[in-house]
């Protein structure tokens, strides 16, 4: 493991409590053997994939990586969420069968493997397979129906991924880690509107600066 | 849990009046009670016993109270399991509830008798009312001096303050004439000292309740009735997965066969009863092939329709701080232009960030900037929900599917879809929270179509034909084998489930202490 030379400051409020700053810190850390559950192909194109999906330049500082792909291909090996749709295989399996027949489609459309595929043209894609338009009916590929349920889990994978970093949390301003430390269970003394504690982080992502700023 | 109580425990050689598979709302206050009636009793619990301040707020490791072993969800609503159904470790699903505690409408006893759709149930709320205020006075449950829609109706706690949704919802409500009221939640707002139990602190607003309440505030059955089980001498076993139910010659149980650590158990009891929610006590006698004389097990497996509205405030909101669904409006249990039979409650809804953004991520197609800055909108959002009543029918059922567990044993299959009074009901809500947060400046509204809970599938009635239990929860097929929990109830109602399958609970306790 690696760590990046960023630490939020919520890591070190007291309003957090052991096990989660533990949880929360070990979120920094980027798994140094990747894939862990793709192939190097399918890992390829989700990381090509989410930066159209869902980029975080105006979130983050400049420079800063979350490892967003690596997280989920490791959250891929272990523990889910308790069911799937009956319509999809396995999560690792529909995932690998995903991002392959994403790679397939590019190629009969385009020649072109996805990772080489302009921005604007992966996005099209994506969007497409939301709409349900994109799929191949052959063994180890999803059809259409199927990519369109599994762009639903692409989206909802990557939204746990990204909500519960700390670092995002600290650049959106999000104190919902800071429920109480171990030794005093503060809570929230205000809960109203326009009361943000002192405690509780001040949003610092360049696209929320403005609001910020007027508060 | 906690308690100072050394608990008693028994040999699988003991044959135990009563053992109860599930130590959530179904099966703990039953075991509570018979407990007390000098029963022996051993509650097997598939989950761990989480220590309540080793809770986390953290959304992700929380996903450690849900139930884990995985469904396959189908239909043309298929429905996201995890949170807001089932929970695992000693406390079921009541570890990760919202406690948001309505009672039932005494008309949604019977639906059948007023509209011609749907069914009734056996009996009316007079008869489930005295379980329904036992259940509320034991645990703690807060609500406001003055409730709108049951003036006689008394609450032993304050609400807690009111957060940001809440008062946003309060200025939709007025703004369209609806009466609206701080809502029951099940959760403490002053220190007490729990029976059995110890201290509970008051509620701290720290508005983590789905992750599990660190410091008792929230009434779960782990700092309520499990203790007072063991206080009298119930054995709970946690970490121990059921899976065969096993009979003598004449077809009545004689114990079940658990696994824990790996090893196979057996226990050996007089009666047995099953309180493992509306999937998994349908599973449990569909792997076994018992009580299902009917036909009826697994069938007309319900929801609520529990559609959500969405703003963006100029104001900084902070969804996730303070008790999340404070006000509530019981004005549209049956709305004067209601196209659909029923009807359904009204919540404000603040909510932890990794849940909210599942809602928005699933219920979108954005993408790029547009999503990130929709993301960035967190902390100036607040919500809306509803729970509303769900049709039984007959395509929405559990079954085994064609996949083993890693038990060996059909992961379920659960098919769910809405008909015609769930979409005119979901549309009708829509319209009208949509309204309400127009009305109050919300920007970027969205609505999300989902629903939540899970109820029904070991129906309970008069008639052995067509039910699974009769009105009390005992199996028609085997006199030793009873039910206990959400899989009984004959129709889903409007309210929140955990209420009244404590209160039945309670009910079937008597019933069996009179056999």
């Amino acid at each position: 493991m690696s760590r990046p030379p960023d630490r939020p400051e919520i890591l070190d409020s007291d309003h957090l409590s052991a096990r989660t700053r533990e949880i929360l810190t070990s979120r920094l850390l980027i798994p140094t053997v990747q894939p862990h559950t793709l192939s190097l192909q399918a890992y390829a194109v989700l990381d090509a994939l989410l930066p159209v999906l869902l980029p975080l330049d105006e979130i983050l500082p400049p420079g800063t990586d979350i490892a967003i792909t690596a997280r989920i291909d490791s959250a891929l090996s272990g523990p889910r969420d308790g069911w799937r749709f009956a319509d999809l295989p396995p999560d690792a399996q529909a995932w690998e069968s995903a991002l392959l027949t994403l790679d397939d489609v590019t190629f009969e459309q385009h020649g072109l493997r996805f990772i080489h595929l302009a921005h604007d043209l992966r996005g099209t894609l994506l969007d497409a397979v939301m709409e349900g338009q994109i799929g191949l009916e052959r063994e180890g590929r999803l059809t259409a129906s199927q990519m369109k349920r599994w762009s639903g889990d692409l989206r909802g994978e990557v939204v746990d991924c990204i909500m519960s970093d700390p670092r995002i949390q600290q650049a959106l301003g999000i104190s919902s880690s800071l429920t109480g430390g171990d030794t005093v269970f503060q809570g929230f003394t205000q809960v109203g509107s326009d009361s943000r504690e002192d405690f509780e982080p001040k949003a610092t992502a360049p696209l929320l600066q403005m609001a910020e700023s007027s508060e | 849990m906690s308690s100072s109580t050394l608990m008693k425990t028994f040999a699988e050689t003991d044959i135990v009046d009563t053992l109860i598979v599930g130590s959530g709302a179904g099966g703990a206050p039953l075991a509570a009670e018979l407990a007390r009636n000098g029963k022996t009793v051993v509650v097997l619990e598939a989950g761990p016993a989480f220590p309540a301040t080793g809770h986390t707020p953290d959304e992700i490791a929380a996903r450690e109270l849900y139930w884990l072993h995985e469904r396959l969800s189908a239909g043309t609503n298929p429905q996201a399991f995890g949170g807001n159904n089932s929970g695992t470790g000693l406390g079921g699903s009541m570890l990760h509830y919202g406690a948001f505690m309505p009672r039932m409408d005494a008309r949604d006893f019977h639906l059948h008798t007023e509209t011609g759709k749907g069914v009734d149930w056996p009996f009316g709320l007079d008869e489930l009312l005295p379980y329904i205020e036992r259940v509320e006075s034991f645990i703690g449950v807060s609500g406001p001096a003055h409730y709108p829609w049951d003036p006689d109706r008394r609450y032993a706690y304050a609400p807690p303050p009111a957060n940001s949704a809440a008062l946003k919802m309060r200025e939709g409500c007025d703004a369209l004439g609806l009466r609206h009221a701080d809502g029951p939640a099940a959760l403490i707002t002053r220190d007490i000292e729990q029976p059995h139990f110890g201290t509970r602190h008051a509620c701290a607003n720290c508005g983590a309740c789905h992750q599990g309440c660190r410091n008792g505030a929230k009434s779960g059955t782990d700092n309520t009735w499990l203790p007072m089980a063991v206080a009298y001498g119930a054995e709970l076993r946690p970490g121990c997965f059921a899976h065969t139910i096993e009979r003598d010659s004449s077809g009545r149980v004689t114990g079940v066969v658990y696994r824990q650590n790996g090893v196979e158990h057996r226990q050996k009891c007089a009666t047995l009863v099953l309180a493992a929610g509306a999937v998994e006590t349908p599973r449990l006698l569909l792997t076994n092939g018992l009580a299902n004389s009917s036909g009826q097990v697994g069938q007309n497996y319900m929801t609520h329709v529990s559609t959500q509205v969405w703003g963006e405030f100029d104001e900084d909101i902070r969804p996730n701080r303070g008790y999340p669904s404070l006000t509530i409006t019981e004005d549209m249990m049956r709305p004067k232009d209601a196209d659909f039979v029923g009807g359904y409650l009204v919540q404000s809804l603040g909510m932890m960030p990794a849940t909210w953004g599942q809602n928005l991520a699933r219920s979108t197609t954005t993408r790029g900037p547009a999503f990130a800055r929709a993301l960035a909108g967190y902390n100036r959002s607040a919500g809306m929900g509803i729970n509303g009543e769900c049709l039984p029918r007959p395509e929405n059922r559990v079954t085994l599917s064609d996949e083993k567990d890693a038990f060996g044993i059909p992961k379920p299959l659960i098919e769910h879809s809405y008909g015609p009074n769930e979409w005119a009901m979901h549309h009708h809500a829509a319209r009208l929270m949509t309204q309400m947060w127009e009305t109050v400046g919300a920007k970027d509204i969205r609505v999300i179509d989902r629903a939540a809970h899970m109820i029904g599938t070991c129906r309970m009635g008069a008639d052995a034909g067509s039910n699974v239990v009769n009105p009390v929860g005992r199996s028609f097929d085997i006199d030793n084998l009873w039910v206990s929990d959400h899989s009984i109830f004959p129709s889903a109602a409007a309210a929140n489930p955990a209420l009244a399958i404590m209160a039945l609970s309670l009910r079937t306790a008597e019933a069996m202490l009179r056999t």
